[in-house]
């Protein structure tokens, strides 16, 4: 069967493999034989991501990226291995966990070798004193939680792609779960990382609670989406599963309001494990059977963890809600986001119908953050074809909240998808920018927002680039990602 | 989700709808109205097209679950990865007839029929039940893959999943047969499989006799349910199955079949549908049927078990927990064991894993089967326990495939009944 039956949509500078029997042969050596598949039927699978608009392509016949190799490593020697064959014959080599990543940061844009880390799948080590698990990077977040839970513990990462995502996901783009309020990000979570580098050398650094050990070259790989090094095992923090739960919910008349409840609950050094403020829309949608939420500004609460000081946390943030035009909504609400919230369907209804529908998340400082909700949702509203902006925020700190923005629409005549839908990110990231806020919260960079890094950045984007030629000099690991612009933008 | 579901979950999206400008508003109308034109395959066909849409564009949310992708590890595997490819078959993106596509027929039978799937599922449907849809439209178009095709023929002629009657062989397997007189209280309704462990088939049959109850077994006449067929599609096959087991079933005049498979009972009791024939008689898996024996003081488990039977690990069948939804059965009846130490896995009830032996992947490809079953194993040896109990031929089978032969030695499967037995 033949491929070119597909319309492949990154295909400009797409490199030529010309000896690809030959190039398969060098990956069986390293990898042995069931490990490496140049199938047609595993060079589609790997041809997207969760990017949301691969969905609109999928139903369309059409792929992303489609990669020459596949394959599927076992131990960290074998990456390094692949990764010095592929300085030595120049492929891209792309970091592929479970897909789920919804910026493009794991589409072969150039073709290239797919390094599965799915064979990475262990749970190593959990020492129960240090509160810490050591973990491979394969590992499906899901089996990992249930497997802690088993034991008496949790993560306390708990994204909504929990389900579909892997530790090595998360490390590479910054992840940050539904209970982050409590138990932190992805980056407050790893405690030590082995990394092999692009040229094949591997490091490992050793897990470390805190140190004054010179600049902390280790965080330089959480977040560098696979550029920098494909972390092949991480040492994570725990938590004893919790003892306690309260569930709190209030309606408030506009987001202001919620605002306000919520920033000062943060400034008590109250940390509820999940905080969901939902605009008006959203709430609307989710919270429909909840007659006190109509036309109200949905906030939901999950405190956790031990009993007294749960209850202490309960009761503060009672208080801060009342003192702030809070209208009780009792436990059901929150109990219904508990059943609901991974029951993800939007993706699967919308692209029958051709319409665009992406989330964006942002983060900003509290000063900002009404600031730049609004401008959001007035400059996208006045999209021709948009039929859908809302918001709700999910991740909070004394300091500021990270706001995530769902939208939808059909392109307006004249107009394919792809421009409607990039017309549709770049709106939205110019409102953040101008309103002060910043681009991404935890989703990353990838391909969609690669060509607002400048801006972002500043200067330090020359540092970063300097850093990935120096670690990569023939930038083979997951080119065209977070340093170019492949996409151009609506605007530049 | 039903559709009150669907319309009141998408309720908000109305009043936007009525905000958008003409324009949007017509090009959106265009879009809803064209939705089969632009998507959906012309011509008569039986795939469920909406659902494996679904399937195909959600995010893989019971990818974690799903046991050949997690045996195989690589996303050719995935649930949505499937429905996309039934979806291109359908439509014929991917050309079914093109013998170079075979790889893209075979995904279509890479499942255990497991199931997991659908405890997950956003939208409440088994990836299963969205294949099974595709394999219609395959079997008419006469491509039925070959591994199925030899199943088809070994059932035809043989009536049963072996090469030879497997039913047959009880003499020489030392099982009693017991043919009913027309007025049985109890058909016990041996599977296939079951005839490869006679020690289980027998326990049953001890077991059956130290309750009390006048049954027969009809060995002489025996067929296999037709599970292999339903599953593989050819509903022909299937329905000569069903009428002929019905016939039988009602010259027993027995008043509950009880079998030691649960995919006969789920065949029996549920799939005949399918084909139009109904089966009167009450259908339950034997173990259901000494719980209930032993609740009424019929079995009476008393004195001890050998020291190396004292620690158990529960293995559930699929079929039976999530398909006929008994967790209890098996507890209740190894809760009544005397001393008995019952140990469980972190994946049970109706979050067990499967052995690997059921559906078709085994026919498809048997070496993914395997390593399904080493998943399992090795999660029952976690356990820490060397006794694996379970109440179904193919996970015995299956899970003995899981085994290392240097283990074989260690490690032991039993059916529940072999260990009731002792203690009866
Ligand atoms: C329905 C849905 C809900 C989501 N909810 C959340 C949420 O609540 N919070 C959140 O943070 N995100 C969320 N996401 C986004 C996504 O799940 C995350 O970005 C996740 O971290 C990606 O993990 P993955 O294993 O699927 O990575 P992939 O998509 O496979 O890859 C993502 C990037 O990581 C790189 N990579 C993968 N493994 C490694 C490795 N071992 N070493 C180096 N680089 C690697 C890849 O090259 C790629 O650049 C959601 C996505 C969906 C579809």
């Amino acid at each position: 069967m033949n491929l070119e039956n597909f319309e492949i949509i990154y295909k400009e500078n797409r490199i030529e493999i010309k000896n690809k029997q030959k190039m398969k042969e060098k990956l069986i050596e390293i990898v042995g034989d069931g490990n490496v598949s140049i199938d047609k039927i595993d060079l589609l699978a790997y041809s997207r991501d969760s990017t949301l608009i691969t969905l609109n392509w999928t139903i369309q016949g059409k792929i992303a990226g489609l990669p020459d190799f596949v394959v599927w490593p076992e131990n960290k020697a074998q990456i390094s291995e692949i990764l010095r064959l592929a300085n030595n014959e120049k492929i891209p080599v792309i970091p592929y966990g479970e897909g789920s990543g919804v910026v493009g940061g794991a589409i072969p844009i150039y073709g290239g070798i797919i390094v599965d880390m799915k064979k990475f799948n262990k749970i190593l080590e959990i020492n129960d004193k240090d509160l810490t698990a050591t973990v491979e990077t394969g590992i499906n977040g899901m089996n990992l939680e249930r497997y802690l839970n088993a034991k008496g513990y949790t993560s306390g990462h708990i994204p909504q792609s929990l389900y579909i995502s892997s530790l090595g996901g998360w490390i590479a783009h910054r992840a940050a779960g539904q209970f982050s309020t409590k138990y932190g990000k992805i980056e407050d979570m790893v405690l030590g990382m082995e990394v092999v580098l692009p040229q094949g050398n591997i490091i490992d650094f050793k897990p470390i609670i805190r140190a004054s050990t010179g600049p902390q070259l280790n965080k330089l790989f959480i977040g560098a989406e696979g550029t920098l090094g494909i972390v092949t095992k991480a040492t994570l923090k725990i938590w004893p599963f919790p003892e306690k739960r309260a569930l709190i919910s209030y309606a408030f008349p506009i987001i202001e309001d919620s605002f306000n409840a919520t920033r000062e609950i943060m400034r008590e050094h109250i940390f509820p494990a999940v905080i969901r403020i939902y605009d008006q829309f959203e709430t609307e949608r989710h919270f429909v059977d909840i007659e006190q939420a109509k036309d109200k500004v949905m906030v939901v609460f999950v405190c956790e963890g031990n009993k007294k000081l749960v209850e202490l946390e309960e009761t503060i943030t009672k208080e801060k809600c009342e003192n702030n035009k809070g209208i009780n909504c009792g436990e059901h609400p929150v109990e219904h986001w508990f059943e609901t919230r991974f029951r993800v369907t939007e993706t699967s209804t919308m692209p029958p119908y051709k319409i665009v529908f992406d989330t964006l998340e942002i983060a900003s400082s509290w000063d900002n953050a009404a600031k730049i909700y609004h401008s959001v949702i007035d400059s996208v509203n006045s999209l021709k074809g948009i039929l859908i902006i809302s918001a709700h925020v999910s991740h909070f700190y004394p300091n500021g909240v990270g706001i995530y923005f769902t939208l939808g629409g059909v392109p307006p005549k004249g107009k394919t998808e792809f421009e409607f839908y990039q017309k549709c990110w770049d709106t939205t990231i110019r409102g953040v920018l101008d309103a002060g806020g910043s681009i991404a919260h935890h989703h990353g960079i990838g391909i969609n927002r690669s060509h607002w890094m400048e801006e972002e950045w500043g200067k330090s984007m020359d540092i970063m680039r300097n850093i990935k030629r120096l670690l990569d000099p023939n930038n083979i690991l997951n080119p065209g990602k977070v340093y170019t612009h492949i996409w151009k933008g609506s605007e530049s | 989700m039903g559709i009150f579901e669907t319309l009141k979950k998408y309720k908000w999206m109305l009043p936007l709808i009525g905000k958008a400008d003409r324009e949007t508003k017509s090009i959106l109308l265009k879009n809803f109205r064209q939705k089969k034109k632009n998507f959906y395959p012309e011509g008569e066909y039986k795939a469920d097209i909406d659902n494996l849409i679904k399937c195909m564009l959600c995010p893989n949310m019971c990818r974690f679950d799903c046991g050949t992708l997690q045996a195989s590890n690589t996303e050719s595997m995935s649930p949505a990865y499937k429905a996309r490819i039934g979806y291109y078959l359908s439509i014929g993106k991917i050309d079914p007839t093109q013998p170079e596509n075979k790889q893209f027929i075979d995904l279509m039978y890479k499942c255990t029929n497991e199931e997991n799937c659908k405890v997950w599922c956003p939208f409440e449907f088994s990836v299963v039940s969205l294949l099974e849809t595709v394999r219609d439209d395959l079997n008419d178009k006469g491509l039925m893959p070959d591994y199925c095709k030899g199943q088809i023929e070994k059932l035809n002629k043989t009536k049963t999943i072996e090469d030879y009657n497997i039913f047959e062989t009880f003499k020489e397997k030392g099982i009693e047969n017991i043919k009913t007189d027309g007025n049985d209280e109890v058909f016990y309704f041996i599977g296939c499989e079951m005839m490869k462990f006679p020690n289980v088939v027998n326990a049953n049959i001890a077991l059956l006799k130290k309750a009390g109850i006048k049954f027969s077994t009809n060995l002489e006449k025996r067929v296999c349910c037709g599970a292999p067929s339903l599953t593989i599609r050819d509903m022909e096959t299937s329905k000569n199955f069903a009428q002929e087991n019905h016939e039988l079933i009602n010259n027993t005049g027995a008043k509950v079949l009880v079998s030691d498979c649960p995919g006969c009972v789920l065949t029996l009791s549920e799939r005949y549908k399918n084909v139009g024939v109904k089966i009167d008689t009450k259908v339950i898996h034997i173990v259901d049927f000494f719980k209930t024996l032993i609740e009424e003081g019929k079995l009476k488990p008393k004195g001890e078990l050998p020291k190396d039977l004292k620690k158990v690990a529960i293995h559930d069948p699929c079929l039976m927990t999530r398909n006929l939804k008994d967790i209890t059965s098996i507890r209740t009846v190894l809760k009544v064991i005397p001393n008995l130490e019952i140990i469980e896995p972190i994946y049970n009830k109706e979050y067990t894993h499967c052995c690997g032996w059921s559906g078709t992947v085994h026919w498809a490809d048997q070496d993914l089967a395997i390593k399904e079953a080493s998943n399992r194993i090795d999660e029952l040896k976690e356990t820490g326990v060397n006794l694996f109990i379970t109440a179904c031929p193919l996970c015995e089978l299956g899970l003995a495939y899981g085994l290392l032969d240097n283990e074989k030695e260690k490690y032991k499967i039993l059916d529940i009944s072999e260990l009731l037995l002792k203690v009866i």
